[in-house]
C-alpha cells in the first residue's frame, strides 16, 4: 500500500470544515463543566445539607461511567422526559425539534462537571485557610471571601488540571460520532470511505488535533503565566 | 468600651478558658501574657469569634453578642468593629500590597476606590512601606509582611486591633521593626489586645498587662506592678525564668521607622 501524501492535505482542508463543531461540543461543555464543578465543588465543601450526597452520588456516577454512554443516556432518555413534561403541561412541543447536538452539549457538560468539580475542590482546599480567617477578620461575610479571595486562587492553582480537562475533552468529542455528529473525527471518517483512503484521512485527522492540542497548551500556559504572577515574585 | 464576660471555651475534654473576665477601655493597650497553652490566643480568637466560645459575652461599646447562641449577622458585625494581626501574617497572596490594605476598605466598608486607596497610602507610609505599594506579598520579607498585616488592620479604623503573636514567626533581626510599628500605633491612642512573648515590649508598650495560665487570669494590672511585684505565685515563677531586662526575648527597636 502506497500513502498518497498529497491527499492528506486535501482531507486535512475537507476535514478542517468540522472544525467549528468540534469546538463547540469542546468547550460548551467545558464552560458548562465549569459552572457544575464549581457549584458541586462548593456544596461539597461546605458540606450542605441534602445536597451534598446528591452531589457525591453525581460525581460518582459520572466519574465511573464512559463518556459515550453519558451521550447514549441523554440522547435516547431526555426526549423521553421531555416529551412527557410537554403533554403534562400543553406545551405543544416535541423532543425531534432539538437538535442533536444539544443532548450532546448536556451530555458532556454532566461529564466535564464531575471531572472538575474534584479538580477545584482541590484548588480550593489548597488556599491557606489563614487567608479566609484573615477575610473574615476585616468584615467578609462567607461569600466574599470565597469570591474575593478563595475563588481566584483556587482557580490559578487548578488551570493545569484544567487544562489536561479541556485537552481530554477536546479528544473526548470525538465520541460525537456516534449520534452522527459530523465533528472531525466524523468527518475524517466520512472522507475517508468516500475515497477509500482511509489512512491519509486518519494522518490529517490526527495532525489537526494534535495542533489544536498545541495551541490549548499555550493558551493555558500563556494564561497560568497571568494568574499566578503573585506567586512567582511578581515578574511578568 | 470593649468587655469580654465569663468566656468559656472547652476543646473536647480539655478546658481552654474557664470564665474569662476582661474589660478593655478606649486606647488601653492590653497585653496578655502566659506561657504556651494557656489560652492567650484561643481569648484573643473568642473576641472576633475567629473561635467560638461555649458560654459568655463579647461587647463593643452597645453592641453585645452571646457566645453561646450567635447570628450570623451580629458576628459579622462584631468583626466589622474590630481587625486582627495574625502571627503567619495572613496576606492576600494574590493581590498587591496596596490591594490587600485597600481590600476591606472597598469591599466591606464600601469606600469609593480613590479614597480607599489614599487612605491605603497613608497607611503604608505609617508602617514605612510606601515603596512597596505594588510590590506582591511573595517578594516582602516577613517583618515587612507582617507591617502591611498592620497597615491592613489599622486602615479600617477599627474599635480593637487584636494581635496575635505578631512577632513569633519572624526572625530575631526583623521583630525589632515590627515591634517599632506596633509601638508607633499605641502612641497615636489606638486600642490594641496584644498576645506576645516579647517581655520588655509587654512593658513598655502596654498600660494593662493580663497573665494568664491554665484557662484562667491570674493576674493583671499595671505592668509596673505585674512585672516588678507579682502578688501571685505562679506569676513570680513564670518571670523568674523570663527576667524582662536580661531576656533573650528583648529586642532593639528601629527608632528610625
Amino acid at each position: 500500500m502506497i500513502i498518497d501524501v498529497p491527499f492528506i492535505w486535501t482531507a486535512f482542508v475537507e476535514i478542517l470544515k468540522a472544525l467549528p463543531l468540534t469546538l463547540l461540543i469542546t468547550t460548551g461543555p467545558l464552560l458548562g463543566g465549569l459552572l457544575i464543578g464549581i457549584a458541586v465543588a462548593a456544596v461539597r465543601i461546605n458540606s450542605v445539607k441534602i445536597i451534598t450526597p446528591i452531589a457525591n452520588v453525581y460525581v460518582s456516577f459520572f466519574r465511573g461511567t464512559p463518556a459515550i454512554l453519558h451521550i447514549m443516556v441523554i440522547y435516547l432518555g431526555f426526549p423521553l422526559f421531555i416529551n412527557k413534561l410537554a403533554s403534562y403541561y400543553g406545551w405543544g412541543f416535541n423532543a425531534n425539534s432539538i437538535p442533536i447536538v444539544v443532548f450532546v452539549l448536556i451530555a458532556l457538560s454532566f461529564t466535564a462537571g464531575a471531572y472538575m468539580s474534584e479538580i477545584i475542590r482541590s484548588g480550593l482546599l489548597a488556599v491557606e485557610k489563614g487567608q479566609i480567617e484573615a477575610a473574615y477578620a476585616i468584615g467578609m461575610n462567607r461569600f466574599q471571601s470565597m469570591k474575593r479571595i478563595v475563588f481566584p486562587q483556587a482557580f490559578a492553582l487548578s488551570l493545569p488540571n484544567l487544562c489536561n480537562i479541556f485537552i481530554g475533552f477536546l479528544h473526548t468529542s470525538s465520541i460525537a460520532f456516534i449520534v452522527s455528529q459530523k465533528e472531525l473525527n466524523g468527518a475524517a471518517n466520512i472522507v475517508a470511505s468516500n475515497n477509500l483512503k482511509f489512512l491519509e484521512a486518519y494522518i490529517a485527522a490526527a495532525l489537526i488535533y494534535w495542533m489544536l492540542t498545541m495551541l490549548i497548551e499555550g493558551i493555558t500556559a500563556l494564561l497560568e503565566r497571568k494568574l499566578t504572577v503573585y506567586n512567582r515574585g511578581g515578574v511578568v | 468600651m470593649i468587655a469580654l464576660t465569663n468566656i468559656k471555651k472547652t476543646f473536647g475534654d480539655n478546658t481552654v478558658l474557664d470564665g474569662i473576665d476582661l474589660v478593655v477601655k478606649k486606647g488601653d493597650v492590653v497585653t496578655i501574657l502566659g506561657p504556651s497553652g494557656s489560652g492567650k490566643t484561643t481569648f484573643l480568637r473568642c473576641i472576633n469569634f475567629l473561635e467560638k466560645a461555649d458560654e459568655g459575652e463579647v461587647s463593643i461599646d452597645q453592641f453585645t453578642v452571646q457566645c453561646q447562641k450567635p447570628n450570623r449577622k451580629d458576628i459579622l458585625t462584631l468583626r466589622q468593629k474590630t481587625t486582627m494581626v495574625f502571627q503567619q501574617y495572613n496576606l492576600f497572596k494574590h493581590k498587591t500590597v496596596i490591594e490587600n490594605i485597600m481590600e476591606g476598605l472597598v469591599i466591606v466598608q464600601k469606600l469609593p476606590k480613590e479614597e480607599a486607596k489614599q487612605r491605603s497610602l497613608d497607611v503604608l507610609e505609617k508602617v514605612g512601606l510606601a515603596e512597596k505599594a505594588n510590590a506582591y506579598p511573595s517578594q516582602l520579607s516577613g517583618g515587612q509582611q507582617q507591617r502591611v498585616g498592620i497597615a491592613r488592620a489599622l486602615a479600617l479604623n477599627p474599635e480593637v486591633i487584636l494581635f496575635d503573636e505578631p512577632t513569633s514567626a519572624l526572625d530575631p533581626e526583623l521583630v525589632g521593626e515590627v515591634l517599632s510599628v506596633i509601638r508607633k500605633i499605641a502612641e497615636e491612642g489606638i486600642t490594641m489586645i496584644i498576645v506576645t512573648h516579647e517581655m520588655s515590649f509587654a512593658r513598655e508598650v502596654s498600660n494593662h498587662v493580663v497573665f494568664m495560665d491554665g484557662g484562667k487570669i491570674v493576674e493583671q494590672g499595671h505592668p509596673e506592678d505585674i512585672f516588678l511585684n507579682p502578688k501571685e505565685d505562679r506569676t513570680k515563677q513564670f518571670f523568674k525564668r523570663i527576667n524582662p531586662t536580661h531576656s533573650p526575648y528583648s529586642y532593639i527597636y528601629e527608632k528610625t521607622i
